[in-house]
C-alpha cells in the first residue's frame, strides 16, 4: 500500500524533532485554498451526502441552538486556525455528553457538549477543533474513503478468486482488513500534528493539546477504578483500534509542542464563563452516565479552575444522591446544602435535598424542602411522584 | 471520530453480504378498507428524497452529484406528469418556501424509516413480525402529529417518495461474473424505490408500494418515465394500465 507507506513516513517525520531535539521549530502551515471546491467524482458525490446530513442535523433534537455558545466556539476556532481558513467551517454543537468532535468533509463540523465539559481551557478546546480542521484541509474523509474502497476492492476479489483456486487468503484479507484501521490512525497523527501547528501559530499555547490526552486517560483510569476494572490504557494501538492510543497521542504532541516552544494565554476562566449557561445541563447529563470516579474526576478538574460552585456542589450532591449508599446520602445532604449556600437553588437543589433527608429517615425536615420544590416547579414532570412524600 | 469506526463496520458488512441475493417478496400494502375517491382529495407531495451513485468493486456506494442532479430533474418531471393523471388534485410542495418545512423534512425521513419497517416485517415474509402475520393487517404509521403541520391544512394525504440507485461499476460486474464461475453469488447494483400515501388526520401508512429492485434509469428521461410508473403502481384511485 503506497498511501500507508507515506503515512508510516509522516508519523516517522513527525519523531524527527525528539531525535534532533530542534529548538524553536517554526510551524509551517500548508497552503490553503479559500472556497474550496469539490473537484473529483468521488469528491463531489461525498460533498453532496454531506451536504444532506449537515441539513438533518439542522434539525435534530441534539443540537444546541444558542447563538451565543455557537459564536465562541467558532470565535475559539478562527482565532486557532486563521480568519480566512475558519470561514469554510459551519459549527454545529450537539447535546451528546461523550468527548468528541467530527467533521465531514464539506465543512459542516459537530462539537459534542461532553467535550465542552471536559476541556479546561479555550486552548484545550482549540486543540480537537485544530485537529478536526486538519481532516478537513487535509481532506481525510475523501482519501479514507479511496483507501477503504480499493482495500475492500482488492478484498473482494481475494475472496472470489481464492475461492476458485482453492487458495486460503486468509491471512491477506485479514491484512487488508488491518490496512484500514492503519491507514485511519496514520490520518489522525497527521491531523494531530497539523492541529498543532494551528496551535502553536496562535494566540494559544501548543503544550494545551498534550494535555487533552493526559486528561482523558486520567480519567479513563479512575472510570476504571471505580468500576473494578483492570486499566484500559494500553501503550500500543491495537489492531481494529481506529486512532492512536491517547499515551503516545499525548507523547507525540508534548515532544512537538517542546520543539515549538510557543507560549501563549490558555485562557482558562474564559472558557467556563463562555459555557456557564449550560454547565448545569452538561453535568447533570454526566451524572447521569452512572460513572461515579469518572464524574468525580471531571468535577474536581473543573473545580480547579472555578473553586467549587454552587453548580459544582449541587452535580456532585446528585452524584452520591444517585449512588445512594446511606453514608452517601448524609454527604449529598452536606453538598446540597453547601450548594444552596454558595447561591445555588434551583428547584433542583431543594428537591435532591428534600429525598436524601427523606432517605435518611428525617421525613418532615425532607417534606419541607420537597414542598418548596412543588411550590417552585408546580408543573415539573415528576411533581406527581413527590407530592407522594408530602404529608397532606 | 465514531463515525469513521461506523463506516468501518460498514466496509465489513458490505463485503461480508456478498453472496446474497435478494427474494421474491410482496411490494405493495394498503389499509384495510382504504380507497380513495376520485375528485374529492387535495394530496401533498413532498420533496422526493432521490440519490444516485455507483457501487465499487467491494459494495461500497459511491454517491455522484451529476447522475443524482440528472435523476431529480428526470424524476420530477416525470413525476408532474404522471400526478397529473391520478384524478385527484395534487400539490408539490416546495420545502424552502413553506413555513414548518423541518417539520415536514423530520416526517419525509421518519417515512423513510417505517417504509423500511415494513418492507423489513411485512412485505418480506420470512421475516414478519408476528403482529403482521395476518393477511390483510397492514398497520403502519408515523403518528398523529401530522395534523398539527399548518402548512398541510387543507391536504389530506402526503405523498412521499423515497429512491436510491447504485449501479454495478465495471469491476463489481466482473466481479459478479467471476464469481458466477466460482460458485459464489454477487449481486451488481441496487435499486431502491418506496412510495407512500400517509393520511394527514391520522398519520396511518395507507398505501405503500416499496421494492428493492426497481427497473427504469432514472438519469435518462425514459427511464425516469418507467421508474415512475413502477412508483406509482397500484397508487390508490389511478386506472391500471396509466400512466
Amino acid at each position: 500500500m503506497k498511501r500507508s507507506v507515506i503515512v508510516t513516513a509522516i508519523a516517522l517525520a513527525a519523531t524527527i524533532p525528539l531525535a534532533v531535539n530542534a529548538a524553536d521549530d517554526e510551524p509551517v502551515l500548508p497552503p490553503y485554498v479559500p472556497a474550496y471546491e469539490p473537484q473529483s467524482v468521488d469528491e463531489r458525490g461525498m460533498w453532496m451526502m454531506a451536504d444532506e446530513q449537515e441539513k438533518l442535523m439542522a434539525l435534530s433534537e441534539l443540537r444546541i441552538d444558542d447563538e451565543e455558545l455557537n459564536a465562541y466556539v467558532e470565535r475559539v476556532l478562527c482565532d486557532t486556525v486563521g480568519k480566512d481558513r475558519c470561514t469554510g467551517v459551519r459549527v454545529h454543537i450537539l447535546n451528546i455528553p461523550a468527548f468528541n468532535a467530527t467533521m465531514s468533509p464539506n465543512g459542516a463540523m459537530t462539537v459534542w457538549s461532553g467535550l465542552l465539559l471536559r476541556v479546561r481551557s479555550e486552548a484545550q478546546l482549540a486543540a480537537v477543533l485544530g485537529h478536526e480542521f486538519a481532516h478537513f484541509e487535509m481532506r481525510h474523509s475523501l482519501k479514507g474513503f479511496e483507501q477503504r474502497r480499493s482495500a475492500s476492492d482488492a478484498w473482494s476479489w481475494l475472496a472470489v478468486l481464492g475461492g476458485i483456486a482453492q487458495v486460503n487468503t486468509g491471512d491477506a484479507q485479514v491484512s487488508l482488513v488491518g490496512s484500514i484501521f492503519q491507514f485511519n490512525r496514520g490520518q489522525e497523527t497527521e491531523a494531530d500534528l497539523l492541529g498543532l501547528k494551528y496551535l502553536a501559530q496562535s494566540p494559544y499555547p501548543s503544550r494545551a493539546a498534550s494535555e487533552v490526552w493526559q486528561q482523558l486517560m486520567e480519567e479513563a483510569d479512575a472510570t476504571d477504578f471505580g468500576r473494578k476494572l483492570k486499566r484500559r490504557e494500553s501503550y500500543r494501538a491495537g489492531f481494529f483500534d481506529t486512532h492512536p492510543t491517547s499515551l503516545s497521542r499525548a507523547d507525540y504532541l508534548l515532544d512537538q509542542a517542546l520543539a515549538y516552544n510557543d507560549s501563549g494565554d490558555p485562557r482558562d476562566d474564559e472558557h467556563y464563563a463562555a459555557i456557564k449557561k449550560h454547565l448545569p445541563k452538561f453535568l447533570s447529563d454526566q451524572v447521569k452516565l452512572n460513572d461515579f470516579n469518572g464524574t468525580e474526576y471531571i468535577l474536581s478538574g473543573i473545580a480547579g479552575t472555578t473553586g467549587w460552585t454552587g453548580e459544582l456542589l449541587h452535580a456532585r450532591a446528585e452524584l452520591f444522591a444517585a449512588r445512594g449508599n446511606p453514608r452517601d446520602l448524609i454527604t449529598s445532604t452536606t453538598l446540597y446544602l453547601q450548594a444552596m449556600e454558595a447561591g445555588y437553588r434551583p428547584p433542583e437543589t431543594l428537591r435532591g435535598l428534600g429525598l436524601s433527608l427523606v432517605k435518611s429517615g428525617k421525613r418532615s425536615e425532607g417534606a419541607k424542602y420537597l414542598e418548596d420544590y412543588l411550590a417552585a416547579a408546580p408543573e415539573a414532570p415528576d411533581a406527581a411522584i413527590i407530592k407522594m412524600y408530602v404529608p397532606k | 471520530m465514531f463515525r469513521r469506526l461506523i463506516s468501518h463496520l460498514l466496509v465489513l458488512s458490505a463485503a461480508l453480504a456478498l453472496p446474497f441475493a435478494a427474494a421474491a417478496q410482496e411490494k405493495t400494502g394498503s389499509k384495510d378498507g382504504f380507497t380513495l375517491q376520485q375528485g374529492s382529495v387535495r394530496i401533498a407531495l413532498l420533496e422526493p428524497r432521490i440519490i444516485v451513485g455507483e457501487q465499487s468493486t467491494g459494495g461500497l456506494f459511491e454517491p455522484n452529484a451529476d447522475w443524482t442532479a440528472q435523476a431529480r430533474e428526470n424524476l420530477e418531471r416525470e413525476l408532474t406528469n404522471a400526478l397529473g393523471g391520478v384524478g385527484n388534485e395534487v400539490v408539490r410542495l416546495n420545502l424552502n418556501v413553506t413555513p414548518e418545512a423541518d417539520s415536514l423534512r423530520r416526517y419525509n425521513y421518519l417515512f423513510g424509516a417505517v417504509a423500511g419497517s415494513v418492507v423489513e416485517y411485512q412485505f418480506f415474509p420470512g421475516n414478519r413480525l408476528p403482529t403482521k402475520k395476518q393477511e390483510k393487517s397492514f398497520e403502519w404509521s408515523v403518528g398523529p402529529g401530522l395534523r398539527d403541520v399548518a402548512a398541510l391544512e387543507g391536504f389530506d394525504y402526503v405523498l412521499m417518495i423515497r429512491t436510491k440507485d447504485a449501479y454495478g461499476s465495471t469491476g463489481r460486474k466482473a466481479l459478479q461474473i467471476v464469481g458466477l464461475l466460482a460458485g459464489v453469488g454477487v449481486t451488481s447494483g441496487e435499486h431502491v424505490g418506496m412510495a407512500g400515501l400517509v393520511d394527514v388526520k391520522t398519520g396511518d401508512l395507507v398505501w405503500l408500494n416499496a421494492d428493492l429492485q426497481m427497473g427504469g434509469d432514472p438519469r435518462t428521461p425514459e427511464g425516469a418515465a418507467k421508474r415512475v410508473s413502477q412508483l406509482l403502481e397500484g397508487f390508490p384511485g389511478m386506472e391500471p394500465g396509466k400512466p
